[in-house]
């Protein structure tokens, strides 16, 4: 909502957005998650619910990973983690589980572990043009759903034209770099604000939330978010 | 907002923690886990 009305003193506020800054990554399963939690606990407000601006930071949870990975995410986690193949899998099928919950079909079988710092890229494009929000669950949903290859520029591009994006202007964006340093920027940030783990969700400038918490907690802040500005308004 | 508690003191984020569901997963570099356990997953 962008006016409110104080009926009984007639009172017009014009209420800029609450402001939500997520640094996340999209190869992160507990982002997603989060992001479907934030979604639950806005809409949980109903009518009530405040106007929201979202944005999304980068951040490269692993930025050792090669674009082209020869192997399942499986073969992956055993690697890096030194732990047997069956209790990856058994830790798979527990993300795959509260994913569900949360509305998302996980398919770990199909995923392709890759580099995510071309998709961070694009994600800065599609800021630009005002399709972030989109572009970003589409790439969430490529990734864990359906098994794209999100470290490619071909795909990438792809994918960003699914959104509404330019899909020439885009390629020159990724092959030219020139959100690298945006990247960076957010990165830089995150580590200025001792953030070590993703989700990671700021409100307003004021509040910090960590972690893929349920909508009830988003909804709370949000809450007392907009409870603090309708007092400072008043 | 169930509890908050201020940010590390070595960091200067100029916000407020919500420590909200403490078992709620988070994940840094490719181990998810609850932050302060050793329960992990991917």
């Amino acid at each position: 909502m962008g006016i409110r009305t104080h009926g009984a003193r007639f009172q017009f506020v014009v209420s800029e957005p609450i402001k939500i800054d997520i640094w996340s990554d999209i190869a992160c399963p507990w982002c997603y998650i989060g992001k479907r939690n934030l979604e639950g606990g806005i809409a949980a407000l109903g009518d009530d619910a405040p106007e929201v601006e979202i944005e999304y930071h980068s951040f490269e949870l692993a930025p050792d990973t090669p674009v082209d990975f020869e192997g399942s995410e499986v073969d992956f986690l055993a690697k890096h983690k030194g732990l047997p193949a069956e209790r990856v899998q058994q830790m798979l099928q527990h993300v795959t589980g509260v994913a569900a919950n949360a509305g998302l079909d996980y398919d770990f079988g199909a995923l392709q572990h890759t580099k995510t710092l071309k998709a961070h890229e694009l994600l800065h494009f599609a800021k630009s043009h005002g399709l972030q929000l989109e572009l970003s669950e589409r790439l969430f949903r490529a990734y864990f759903t359906e098994g794209r290859h999100v470290g490619r520029i071909d795909e990438l591009v792809e994918l960003a034209a699914e959104v509404g994006l330019d899909a020439d202007a885009a390629r020159g964006a990724l092959e030219s770099g020139r959100y690298a340093d945006a990247v960076q920027a957010d990165l830089a940030q995150a580590v200025a604000y001792g953030v070590n783990g993703v989700p990671f969700f700021v409100f307003e400038g004021k509040y910090g939330v960590s972690g893929a918490q349920p909508a009830e907690v988003f909804s709370q802040v949000l809450t007392q978010v907009a409870g603090e500005r309708d007092e400072a308004a008043a | 907002m169930t509890d908050r508690s201020p940010t590390d003191a070595a960091t200067p984020a100029p916000f407020t923690m919500v420590t909200g569901d403490p078992f709620a997963m988070v994940c840094e570099g490719d181990v998810c886990s609850i932050p302060g356990t050793a329960g992990d997953t991917p």
